[in-house]
């Protein structure tokens, strides 16, 4: 085939190469992902932490169908590098994410680490895990002038869509 | 009798046997009228305190805690305090508390104190919400005592406590009986949020003054329903005096401290004039607006359905919840229970 610049340039591709090759790229993300499902919080660079993302949530959605499940254990057996943690991840992780149908995970970015290499950094979790939250919402105080406004519109709107509830019935 | 009115130029009023209700002024000539009553009151209070003495001040401004200011008695204000420190002081307090109590930013100081200086961004701004309300009311009465033409009298009423959450603050007035059919169009409801803009521009403080009844039944000697006022206002307060404010050449009662100028506002309309049927003085109409301060504008989506809901009448309580709305506003007590540590005499 024609070999020429635009083969060289990555236009569009959007599977990443991480290690030596795609083995290579599947061990790692194995043992990041027991790194994950151990600690439920941890620190790795930017790239790995987005590809471990999908693979995490996949996990989940496997470990939601049951330990009976036959392709649950096989997918659990092989992500897992770390044995004792698949009955973690049955009896602990998937009854804690029943409720949810997706986005079992969070991604925040931090600051790039302090080697030479100075990698882009983030911290990937699981939610409901039991440590401080990363980031809190930042909400201006309930009692600044403001809210304290919008409270009165909103509790006005409850007052009348209660009336006229009460009018239809 | 030679009368100063507030424009500089000198007017002669013929004094008539009979009282002085009866001899029909302009509502210029009564601003400026009150406005001298109001300076020469000021000035008499200023000069009770021939030589400067000093007191101490002790801060309690988060970051600043406990330094302290030597300033002069009868003299500094909480806004002098304000401007030892920085601009931002100067800018974002709008009231100030002065061993726990509220104090206008414009009073001066008597007494060796702890200040600590209020803004709308505090944990706990619920005394500075209400002072605020408070002043867009008063603004809202001066801009209508100014709207109308000198052949039409406007009689302002008391300015009714209403909280934050209501949606609107208003302002009670009786226009001239030959008004009774009015009706404010969109037009004239934008005219008078305009003359309001135009006050907030000019940036006008309000000045504070504390005096006995009869100076204050001085100021208000052209209407009887400000005397009834300032009777009631004097048999409620604990010492007996009544707090004046001025803003311009404006003078007024309040029910509390009032912010410390008109630009502190930013966003303000007037929404409303409602009818409130036949009353004591005539036809009671109620004035409402909305206003936001500087440093919490809103952005216009909101503003539009705020601005919505400030438009329907707001229910004033009557007596009982007014004592609510002072329940709900009294300080904390951890304040009083901490001893001051500033060396007191």
């Amino acid at each position: 085939m024609r070999v020429n610049i635009q083969m060289l340039i990555s236009h569009g591709r959007v599977a990443r190469k991480m290690g030596l090759g795609p083995e290579s790229r599947i061990n790692m993300l194995r043992n990041i992902l027991t790194g994950l499902v151990r600690h439920e919080r941890i620190e790795t660079t930017r790239g790995r932490a987005d590809e471990v993302r999908f693979y995490a949530e996949k996990l989940i959605d496997y470990a939601k169908k049951g330990d009976t499940d036959e392709k649950a254990m096989k997918m659990a057996n092989f992500w897992l590098t770390e044995k004792d943690l698949i009955p973690k991840l049955f009896k602990v992780l998937a009854p804690r994410f029943e409720t949810q149908p997706k986005a079992y995970t969070r991604m925040a970015r931090i600051p790039n680490r302090e080697n030479l290499d100075r990698a882009a950094m983030a911290v990937l979790e699981y939610k409901g895990n039991p440590f401080p939250p990363l980031q809190t919402a930042k909400r201006d105080n309930e009692l600044t002038l403001i809210n304290q406004l919008l409270k009165g519109y909103r509790e006005q709107r409850a007052q009348q869509a209660a009336a006229k509830r009460q009018d239809v019935l | 009798m030679l009368l100063l009115c507030g424009s500089g130029t000198a007017v002669v009023v013929p004094r008539l046997a009979s009282s002085a209700a009866s001899v029909r002024l302009s509502a210029a000539e009564v601003r400026g009228r009150r406005s001298a009553v109001f300076s020469r009151e000021q000035a008499r209070q200023r000069s009770l305190y021939p030589r400067t003495e000093k007191i101490e001040v002790t801060l309690q401004i988060p970051g600043l805690q406990g330094t302290l200011l030597v300033m002069n008695k009868g003299l500094s204000t909480p806004h002098s305090c304000a401007r030892h420190l920085t601009e931002w002081y100067v800018t974002s307090s709008a009231l100030a508390l002065v061993d726990g109590k509220p104090w206008s930013l414009h009073q001066p100081l008597t007494q060796s104190c702890s200040l600590s200086l209020l803004t709308f961004k505090d944990t706990d701004p619920l005394l500075v919400n209400q002072a605020y309300w408070r002043s867009c009311a008063a603004l809202l009465g001066q801009v209508l005592q100014d709207a109308f033409k000198e052949d039409f009298s406007v009689e302002l009423l008391s300015l009714p406590e209403v909280l934050v959450t209501s949606g609107a603050f208003c302002c009670d007035v009786v226009l001239d009986p030959q008004l009774d059919a009015w009706n404010p169009s969109e037009e004239s409801l934008r005219s008078l949020t305009r003359g309001a803009q135009q006050l907030i521009h000019r940036d006008l403080p309000w000045e504070p003054l504390e005096v006995a009844p009869p100076v204050a039944l001085e100021v208000f000697s052209h209407s009887r329903c400000k005397q009834k006022e300032v009777e009631e206002k004097s048999a409620q307060s604990p010492k007996g005096t009544v707090i004046l404010y001025r803003c311009g050449d404006h003078v007024l009662l309040s029910g509390g401290p009032l912010v410390a100028r008109t630009g502190l506002c930013s966003q303000y309309e007037v929404t409303a004039i409602h009818p409130l049927g036949e009353g004591k003085w005539g036809l009671h109409r109620r004035a409402q607006g909305l206003s936001l301060p500087l440093q919490q504008q809103a952005h216009h989506t909101v503003w539009r359905k705020l601005r919505s809901r400030a438009e329907k009448l707001v229910e004033v309580p009557t007596g009982s919840t007014n004592e609510a709305i002072s329940d709900t506003l009294t300080l904390p007590s951890a304040p009083e229970q901490t001893p001051p540590h500033t060396p007191q005499q």
